[in-house]
């Protein structure tokens, strides 16, 4: 069996293991960014209905509902992947068939990833599509619209890399689903997924631009209103921080799997 | 009752002991509690740099509300939190058999059995921040007396709705969703009810009336009305009701996978 097939077949597999509990899937993945947005939408509203005409930081209410409406595709393509099962296979000793399989196990963790990515893009594009219909969203320019979903596939990538580094420190750890949540907490936080980050202090963006958390959501979103990015920088940084967690990846593998008891065997 | 106040001290001594064994993982939960009240604070710090209100409510008005249902949280998390994800796991497993198992009722034995000790060491941080926004409402005798009670009503409504739509695991293969969909309920508490409107605010303060939770105890401490506090009232022993009745059902249905 060729490399591509034992790809194609794991994407497969993946897939089916990904859609066999639709309402769990759409629990865990869809309906926390929906509620987010649905919050953020509520809190918006009660803000802008209090004064008439109010412009915040350059944005009245449509701006800032398309914003979010934005924030909300973005976190469905880029964010939506959590690494619940690659943790778990080293604590309950599973990662053993994987030593004596002909398939890494980073082969066959990306190539889940990508089968859900696929899931997630076909979400996020009936989301678009629905929006569109109602006139909810208005899309850039074709090339800006292909510009923006290259890059929040790009984010995804260093978004499958941070979540890879929190599964693998499960040689370590008892319990990884903390550094999960924190990640969470910290880039919905920073990455202007809450508020956009026009609303920051100043100071704090310009800190915050030197990390990758405003390249996750307040970038792409930006890039997908059709306004002015610097495109050139936000990918440097992103493939910066995307090849250091790899070879972060890559080092903590070495020296966890050396620790690795192989549980239940 | 002694004898539940004996179980429960064995419960919280276990999971203690078994929390602190690892050290790492316990300093992250106490550092993720942080992140989450940071970034709460802040991003309504935030807004308000920028607006003068949000509904009727002023900075310190709101802020007195979040670190209200973040103190309710603190205490959610310290007593109840770890049971849910462990009940999911415990019906898929069949685990639950041991649990229905003890000579306690089983409401008792499910939702009861986890404490997180990691939520204590924040606990000063959350109550600080409460009585320091409480202070700057200048709130009187008789509420800060009042404020213990409304707590614990806030955190009982809070479970007794999250305890019904627990039940809900019964008849699922595996139950991880509903603990998501918990999560977000708990997300919709988080802001006042004047956030919300139309249809989507009666159904949040009756059907399923988790807005209660926080805008009860906070508009009568805040201004008096006694209304939402009348029906949060109404609403335990209503719902208490309900769980009485859905959960005898739930494990009537439960069929044990280990069998």
């Amino acid at each position: 069996m060729t490399n591509i097939s034992k790809w194609w077949i794991t994407i497969k597999i993946s897939w089916v293991k990904h859609t066999a509990y639709r309402l769990n899937f759409f629990l865990q993945i869809i309906g926390p960014s929906l509620v987010f947005f649905f919050v953020k939408y509520n809190l918006w509203s009660s803000i802008y209905a209090g004064e008439e005409d109010l412009i915040i930081k350059g944005f009245d209410f449509q701006a800032m509902i398309q914003y979010h409406l934005w924030a909300f595709v973005v976190s469905l393509v880029a964010q939506g992947h959590g690494s619940w099962n690659l943790a778990e296979d080293i604590r309950l000793g599973r990662i053993s068939s994987y030593l004596i399989y002909p398939f890494n196990f980073w082969e066959f963790h990306t190539a889940s990833w990508l089968s859900f990515q696929v899931i997630q893009m076909g979400i996020a594009g009936l989301t678009l599509c629905i929006l569109g219909f109602f006139g909810l969203v208005t899309l850039p320019s074709t090339h800006l619209f292909l510009f923006g979903i290259g890059y929040t596939l790009f984010i995804s990538l260093f978004w499958f890399t941070m979540q890879y580094l929190t599964g693998v420190l499960a040689f370590w750890l008892e319990e990884t689903w903390i550094l999960r949540v924190m990640l969470s907490i910290v880039s919905y936080f920073l990455s202007g997924a809450i508020i956009p980050l026009d609303l920051y202090p100043k100071w704090m963006v310009t800190f915050l631009n030197y990390t990758p958390f405003p390249y996750l959501t307040y970038y792409p979103v930006k890039l997908f209103l059709g306004e002015a990015i610097d495109l050139t920088q936000g990918v440097s940084i992103i493939l910066f921080w995307t090849l250091f967690f790899a070879l972060i990846n890559h080092l903590v593998w070495k020296r966890g799997i050396k620790l690795y008891t192989a549980a239940g065997m | 009752m002694k004898h539940y106040w004996n179980v429960y001290k064995k419960f919280v001594s276990t999971s203690v002991s078994v929390e602190t064994s690892f050290r790492t993982s316990f300093i992250l939960l106490v550092l993720m509690d942080i992140f989450f009240f940071a970034s709460t604070v802040g991003s309504v710090s935030f807004i308000y740099d920028h607006v003068a209100t949000i509904g009727p409510w002023g900075k310190n008005q709101l802020l007195f509300f979040i670190t209200f249902m973040l103190m309710i949280d603190n205490l959610h998390m310290m007593i109840f939190s770890q049971s849910f994800w462990e009940f999911s796991f415990s019906i898929r497993t069949g685990q639950l058999d041991y649990t229905l198992l003890k000579p306690l009722h089983t409401i008792f034995s499910v939702f009861f059995r986890h404490f997180r000790a990691s939520s204590v060491v924040n606990t000063p941080l959350f109550l600080g921040s409460l009585i320091y926004n409480g202070m700057k409402i200048n709130l009187s005798f008789l509420d800060w007396c009042l404020m213990p009670v409304f707590l614990i009503l806030g955190l009982v409504l809070l479970v007794i709705i999250e305890f019904i739509l627990s039940t809900s695991m019964f008849w699922m293969t595996d139950g991880t969703g509903i603990n998501f969909l918990r999560m977000q309920m708990q997300q919709l508490a988080r802001w006042p009810e004047f956030v919300y409107r139309g249809v989507i605010r009666k159904v949040l303060m009756t059907v399923l009336p988790v807005l209660l939770i926080g805008s009860g105890p906070v508009h009568f401490l805040l201004g008096g009305k006694w209304n939402n506090l009348a029906l949060m009232g109404g609403m335990i022993v209503v719902l208490g009701f309900v769980l009485s009745f859905v959960w005898g059902v739930g494990l009537r249905r439960y069929d044990s996978a280990s069998s």
